[in-house]
This record gives structure tokens, C-alpha cells and sequence, in this order.
């Protein structure tokens, strides 16, 4: 059935190269602007990533004005005004971020003080508070799992309150994502395993959400064949640049899927597991997702039915319920063989959590915005049974 | 042309319609334990109420801009209108701009399913206190 009314909205303009982050120089000339304030992360500055950047920047005559490599795990307050006031005074006109999810979040979240001024917090949380766009924004990826080079929302810890603060607008969106494989090779294949599922994770549940759309569905689809085909072979072989570009790709996708669609009790379990255990987001999705899957078993088996030859599941002659259930064992099987690969956790005890922390848990995650995008009522009892097994 | 021909007459519907909210126990409840105070800010008729579920009652305050809000929601009261009567989709109308929402919005969108029932409670309110033709039959 087709949804009453869905929109589209894709202004990023993605472009995919083996060594394209050394030469965008051409795309960079559409955006209007020299001067950019670059925010990353000191481990690639560290491996000389940056300075390849810098160089092809330099040459195509653009300038870096200032440089910021602080953004802690989970981007923080502090870390976003910090970036929004150094940009402002550096005389920077854009921001640039390389990185993974938590540099992409606090670039883009600077941006709104970088380009409106005000009060992070008083002016800009919350969703579509901008009333025009902000200054030009460019991201290049490091990881292949947070998509938001993608998406139109930036999370960002409130340490003072204890709290994540969501960040939602049109105007967030990137106005330049550049996609090259050679930017994740230094990936190891831990955070290579996790990311990877943490972007098949936003493909299925944006899949089956209740504001899924043709638009978002076809983009998850493609994420979701992408992944089954080479996350494995990303997290085994570092320079397999076939499966690391796929693997961008297949985030991409997955990104901008679920900024359309959004996200449901997977991440509303992964963001409790991360606020009261800080296991890291994508192993918390990892370990989380077939649990997830089978919350929502009687009210998606069609559309997991529907996704379980895209994860190469010979769906042949099977029932709705055979198909569906072949669809969830094959993300264990997925995440099992990542295991072997001594790449990812199965299980939350041995990503750390403490089993006492589970009931709080399962509170948490009915307390998480994802919950209203979740194909069926998110009831903390149940969830629990969920996390129990999960651990 | 709008819904309602005056500030006045938007104000009197809005805020007996909270006022109604606030005294039925099925909604009440739910949103006293949430705690929240939203600021409703309505253009085209312009008005703002303050809905404060901090206390033991939900307190609905017109022309409040002082309270400190925790939630700011901000549309046409077109819009509002439609919405209480469950026909605008929340989520949808955010990405549309339809609504601005600034604050916390998933503590809002948590208050979805708590506000279920006031979706058949208001054209039945608008038919007892005289407003029926502003009713969507």
C-alpha cells in the first residue's frame, strides 16, 4: 500500500572516486567559496590523511583556515561551539568535515551557530528551525556505517544534562558528500565490522518503518544487497577497495534512507544500551538487530518475507513466516561470521553491558523518539525478554 | 482564507479544547507524567498558549510568553485545527515545515500516543459548545 503522502528531498550532491578526496576541486568551485574550516580526527591526521587533503586543497586554491581534531566519541556540546566559534574566527566561509559519524554530527551541528549565530541549544534543537540554508558544508566519510554524510540530523551529547540532543532540518544536510574508498582503508576491522552493521541496521528498520516510502525502500534495498556481498570481505581484507567503496556506498544509501524513514526499537534499544553502558552505537545495533527484527516479527514478516533474498536467502517455495524468519537468520549469521573474524560482539555481555543494567535498559529505549517510527508499540516488558536473549 | 475568522474565537476553541484535555483523565494523566511545558505558538490568527504539565493539573495559559518552555511548537492554527482532529501527521508535518518544533522533539513525539483519544474528543466538543462549523464531517 502506498503511504497517504511522502516526500523526497535529496540536495547532496554524493560524488564516488577511488583518491577523489585528494582532487574535488571541481565540485568545491560550485559551492561559491575558498575558505574552509576543516574539522577530523587526530588519528587520521596522524596516519597523513589530512595532509593530502590540505595539499589538494592548496593547489586548487582553496585555503584551510583552522583545523579542529577534539570531537570525542560522542560529539558534545562543547566540542560543537568550539568548532562554530574557531571557524568564525579563522574567517572560514564553509566547514569541511573528514571523519565518521561523531566529526560529521559536530561539523554539522556548528554550522548553525557558524552560520546564524545565536545559542546552540535555545535556538537550534529541536526540528526545522531554520527558515534558510546555512553556509556550504562539505563532508568526506572515514567510516562506512553513520551515513550522516547523508542525513538531515546531527545527535549531539549534552553532558550538563545528561542527555542526546537531536538536531533536525533540511537545511543540515550536506551540500557535498565525497565518497573515496582509499579514506576508509585505515578502517580496522572492529569499527569496519560494527559500522558496516550499524548501516544495515538504519536499511531494515527505515525498511519496515511506519513512514517507510518507494524512495527509501529502493535506496535499502541496495544498501542491504551491498552489505550481505561485502562487509565480510571489508572487515577481512583492509585494501579490498571493491568492498570498501560498496560498503561507502551501501552507508550512503542507508543514510539517506532513513532520514527519510527514520529509525525504530533497534536504535531505541542501541541508544539506551549506549547512554547507560557507552557501548558504541554501531556494535550496540549490531548485537541488537535480529533481536529487533524478531520484536517486530508478527507485525513485518511480509517485508522481512521481501528482504530475505535481497540477503541471499533462497527463498524458493517458503511460507511468509519460513522467508521472513531465513531474513533474521541471516543477520545472526552475518554478525556470527563477523564474530569469527574477531571483529564484533554477539552478545551484550561481551560487549560489556552488566546484566543489572537491562531493566533500566529496556525503560530507557520506550523514553527514545525512534520508538514512534517503530512498526509496532514499544512496551519496556517486552523488550526486555529482547535484551535478555540478546545477552 | 483561514479556519477562524478571529483571534478570539481561535483562543475560546483552543483553549477549552486544553482546558477539556486537561480534565479528562485518560489524557490528563499521561500528560502530567510527562511533566512537559509546551508553548503552542499559532500564526494566522496569532496566539500563544502555554500547556504546563509540571504540576498536579494541567494548567493552560493563554497569552503566556514569559513561562519558560520546554517544548516550543510553532504552525498556522490551520494546521493545529487539522491536527486535532488526527489529520496531520505529526512527523510529516516537521519535515514539511508545516510545524517548527524546537526543544526536545522526541520527548513530543513520545506524547503521540498519550493524546490518541483527543483525535474523536474534539468534533465532538466542537458540535457540544456551538463551534460546529468548524467541524470536517
Amino acid at each position: 500500500m502506498l503511504p497517504e503522502f511522502y516526500q523526497f528531498h535529496h540536495p547532496t550532491k554524493v560524488i564516488y572516486g577511488e583518491g577523489l578526496a585528494n582532487d574535488f576541486s571541481h565540485e568545491l568551485e560550485a559551492l561559491g567559496v575558498k575558505n574552509y574550516y576543516l574539522v577530523s580526527d587526530q588519528v587520521l591526521n596522524d596516519l597523513g590523511l589530512i595532509q593530502q587533503i590540505r595539499e589538494g586543497l592548496e593547489e586548487a586554491g582553496f585555503t584551510i583556515t583552522g583545523e579542529f581534531y577534539d570531537v570525542p566519541q560522542d560529539a558534545s556540546v562543547e566540542a560543537v561551539e568550539c568548532i562554530s566559534h574557531q571557524a568564525k574566527d579563522s574567517g572560514a566561509e564553509g566547514l569541511m568535515a573528514v571523519g565518521g559519524g561523531s566529526v560529521i554530527d559536530a561539523a554539522k551541528a556548528a554550522n548553525f551557530v557558524f552560520s546564524e549565530g545565536g545559542d546552540l541549544i535555545a535556538d537550534y534543537s529541536g526540528a526545522a528551525t531554520l527558515s534558510r540554508p546555512l553556509k556550504p558544508f562539505v563532508v568526506i566519510p572515514t567510516t562506512a556505517g553513520t551515513g550522516s554524510e547523508n542525513t538531515l540530523v546531527a545527535v549531539i551529547y549534552d553532558a550538563a544534562n545528561k542527555t542526546k540532543l537531536v538536531f533536525s532540518d533540511r537545511f543540515l544536510l550536506p551540500d557535498l558528500a565525497v565518497l573515496d574508498p582509499l579514506m576508509t582503508q585505515s578502517l580496522p576491522p572492529g569499527l569496519t565490522a560494527s559500522t558496516g552493521m550499524d548501516a544495515l541496521t538504519h536499511a531494515v528498520e527505515s525498511y519496515v518503518g511506519v513512514d517507510t516510502s518507494p524512495h527509501s525502500e529502493a535506496l535499502a534495498v541496495a544498501a542491504i544487497k551491498y552489505i550481505f556481498k561485502y562487509l565480510v570481505r571489508a572487515t577481512q581484507k583492509a585494501d579490498d577497495l571493491e568492498a570498501r567503496g560498496r560498503m561507502l556506498i551501501a552507508a550512503n544509501m542507508a543514510g539517506s534512507s532513513f532520514s527519510h524513514s527514520m529509525v525504530g526499537c533497534v536504535h531505541a534499544m542501541a541508544h539506551a544500551v549506549g547512554g547507560l553502558t557507552r557501548v558504541p552505537h554501531g556494535v550496540a545495533n549490531a548485537i541488537l538487530l535480529p533481536h529487533g527484527m524478531e520484536y517486530n516479527f508478527e507485525v513485518c514478516k511480509e517485508k522481512f518475507a521481501e528482504l530475505a533474498p535481497v540477503m541471499g536467502v533462497d527463498a524458493t517455495g517458503m511460507s511468509v513466516d519460513e522467508a521472513a524468519r531465513g531474513a533474521i537468520a541471516a543477520v545472526r549469521r552475518l554478525g556470527r561470521h563477523l564474530n569469527a573474524l574477531n571483529a564484533m560482539a554477539v552478545r551484550l555481555k561481551d560487549a560489556g553491558v552488566p546484566e543489572e543494567r537491562l531493566p533500566a535498559i529496556a525503560e530507557a529505549a520506550t523514553e527514545d523518539g525512534a520508538i514512534v517510527y517503530n512498526p509496532r508499540e514499544v512496551l519496556a516488558e517486552e523488550i526486555l525478554v529482547h535484551l535478555k536473549n540478546a545477552y | 482564507m483561514s479556519v477562524f475568522e478571529s483571534r478570539e474565537i481561535f483562543k475560546e476553541v483552543i483553549v477549552g479544547f486544553f482546558n477539556l484535555l486537561g480534565d479528562t483523565p485518560q489524557v490528563a494523566d499521561k500528560l502530567k507524567a510527562s511533566k512537559m511545558v509546551i508553548r503552542f505558538i499559532y500564526s494566522d490568527p496569532d496566539l500563544a498558549v502555554v500547556v504546563d504539565c509540571s504540576g498536579d493539573a494541567v494548567d493552560v495559559r493563554p497569552d503566556d510568553l514569559d513561562t519558560k518552555a520546554i517544548v516550543e511548537m510553532s504552525m498556522k492554527a490551520d494546521i493545529a485545527h487539522k491536527f486535532w482532529f488526527g489529520k496531520v501527521n505529526l512527523t510529516m508535518a516537521l519535515t514539511r515545515r508545516q510545524m517548527v518544533a524546537k526543544g526536545p522533539v522526541p520527548k513530543i513525539l513520545k506524547l503521540l500516543p498519550a493524546i490518541k483519544p483527543s483525535y474523536a474528543m474534539y468534533p465532538k466538543y466542537l458540535d457540544e459548545n456551538g463551534y460546529s462549523k468548524y467541524n470536517i464531517h
